[in-house]
């Protein structure tokens, strides 16, 4: 036998040598004796949400069509920031030193719009402020109860590290002889992904058609200047009055285990950034049915 | 040789001849039902639901019902089922143990039955009978309009689509388009003011006349119909709401590369 038949006959078992056999980690029991799995479990969406399809289906494209700016050719530069001083300079070291020609925050280009980046809803927040949790924070109890009915988020709810539940909204400043700082005022809380749009969907079905005398969200003047950091965040905001609080059908089935009916900030938080960003997250709103009127 | 060729500066060239335009609309009606999950997808969401289930916070009769109300016994009823359903038999609310497990629906009945509000079915009767012009058919899918136009040689299907007049803008023609073929009786919402799509037609043969437009170019705009239906005019002789695939087998070759990527897949 030559020493290349040798090697061809032990090439084989060169290719075929077995992996040790892998241990499988013994599951730990808690002290009920079930099993704790290894990895964390995470709930994910349990339904298909019938108005996140509406907007991959139609409002997507819509708004594509609606909010694109032909822009031929590529950008120019952005203009060079020019601090008001030298901040060389040792006279002027500790001086305030805005840039020359003012902020430019709310004159920000809004991005080229592409298929990639169509503005969409990120999350929707509530938010309300009770004046009697000034007296006692004990009244702070049915603001955070009635949130809770009707976001069904809790802290960390369903393992999701970014759900932060319902959160209890402090003085940020001293108001004389009413806010201090850090005293709780209010509660609000985020919803995202599907139970946002499911949040999205009782509003504009169960409560805004049964509110009285209700035209739609106020549009503000045409003459509003809307280049401040507020027109180009994406945000539309509106506020509902207390007697829409039972209109809610996670309200209204135990209306009376509320100390008192409760109004509430809501802010539409879109991905839309730049100039016009505000009339591009109304039109985004707009397709979920909210109606807008001019006053 | 004319006087204005001799005066002309020798590097200006005549203006070339502009195409046509013509402005189409593809008329859409969204769809009207949430779609049907796939296979995978029910399993998945079915999957995620008994997590949910089998880890939710501690539900809070006490603060939803009043002890021993109806409301709760309906609730612990249905809530059995449900919990059966996920874990099979003796978990949960089915426990012997957990609240309200005594309950039967005949207790309920005592109260009185309330009729359960059975949905609308999700397949309407167009779908059955194959109407192509109802709009409430393929409720889950996107129908577009197209309708069926007499040339000389044969009936083509296409978008409803005309030309622009002088001093016209394309979107004004889209609406105007819209009202003459399609008729008054809809309510319509053009889009946007830009066109979505362009589809150019070059002539078969090459043209021997240099004044002649050397191309047709048609410009698509996205619509959405809200309400009515289409009374079409004399010009058409057909009209069908279609979805993606059944558009592909009514119109040529060539029209369909062109428009097949302005269309949604589903």
């Amino acid at each position: 036998m030559s020493a290349a038949a040798v090697r061809a006959a032990a090439a084989p078992t060169r290719g075929l040598r077995l992996r040790p056999v892998r241990k499988i980690r013994k599951l730990v029991h808690d002290n009920r004796g079930l099993p704790i799995p290894h990895v964390d479990i995470v709930v994910r969406d349990t339904h298909l949400s019938r108005l996140g399809e509406h907007y991959y289906n139609t409002l997507a494209d819509d708004l594509l069509y609606l909010t694109y700016k032909h822009e031929s050719g590529p950008r120019p530069p952005p203009r060079s920031i020019r601090l008001m001083y030298d901040p060389e300079d040792p006279y002027a070291k500790l001086r305030h030193n805005p840039p020359v020609g003012g902020s430019q925050v709310g004159r920000k280009l809004a991005p080229p719009t592409t298929s990639e980046n169509v503005i969409c809803l990120e999350r929707i927040q509530l938010h309300t402020m009770s004046k009697d949790a000034l007296a006692s924070r004990q009244n702070l109890l049915g603001p955070i109860m009635a949130l809770r009915a009707l976001s069904g988020e809790t802290e960390q709810g369903g393992g999701r590290r970014g759900s932060t539940g319902v959160q209890i909204v402090r003085g940020v400043k001293s108001v004389g002889g009413w806010v201090r700082p850090g005293l709780p005022l209010g509660a609000k809380v985020d919803l995202r992904g599907a139970k946002m749009y499911e949040f999205l969907g009782t509003l504009t079905e169960f409560v805004l058609p049964r509110l009285r005398e209700f035209p739609g969200l106020l549009l503000p003047p045409a003459s509003t200047n809307l280049q401040t950091p507020a027109g180009v965040s994406g945000v539309v905001s509106f506020g509902l009055p207390p007697e829409a609080f039972g209109f809610f059908p996670q309200i209204e089935v135990n209306l009376d285990a509320y100390p008192k009916t409760y109004g509430m900030h809501i802010h539409f938080i879109t991905s839309a950034r730049g100039v016009g960003a505000q009339e591009r997250a109304r039109q985004l709103i707009s397709g979920f049915q909210i109606p807008f009127v001019r006053r | 040789m004319s006087t204005s060729s001799l005066f002309r500066a020798p590097w200006r060239k005549v203006a070339a001849p502009r195409p046509n335009l013509h402005t189409a609309v593809i008329l859409n009606r969204s769809p009207i039902l949430t779609r049907t999950p796939t296979s995978f997808e029910r399993a998945y969401y079915a999957y995620q639901a008994r997590i949910q289930r089998a880890l939710h916070n501690p539900f809070p009769h006490d603060f939803y019902f009043k002890p021993g109300s109806l409301l709760e016994s309906k609730f612990n009823l249905k809530e059995r089922k449900r919990d059966r359903k996920a874990f099979g038999p003796g978990f949960g609310a089915d426990h012997p143990l957990a609240p309200g497990a005594g309950v039967t629906a005949q207790n309920l009945n005592k109260f009185g039955r309330d009729d359960d509000e059975t949905p609308a079915p999700r397949i309407h009767a167009s779908d059955v009978n194959g109407d192509v012009k109802s709009l409430d058919r393929k409720g889950q899918r996107n129908l577009y309009l197209l309708i069926q136009q007499k040339t000389d040689d044969a009936a083509v299907w296409k978008f409803p689509e005309t030309a622009v007049v002088d001093n016209e803008l394309l979107h004004e023609s889209a609406a105007r388009d819209l009202r003459a073929i399609c008729g008054e009786a809809m309510d319509t919402w053009i889009v946007s003011h830009k066109p979505v799509g362009l589809y150019e037609i070059h002539p078969s043969t090459t043209l021997t006349d240099a004044a002649a437009p050397p191309k047709t170019c048609v410009f698509f705009f996205k619509a959405h119909i809200m309400a009515g239906q289409v009374r079409p005019g004399e010009s058409v002789t057909d009209f069908a709401w279609l979805t993606k695939r059944e558009i592909s087998e009514r119109v040529n070759h060539q029209y369909w590369d062109g428009i097949k990527d302005m269309l949604s897949d589903f």
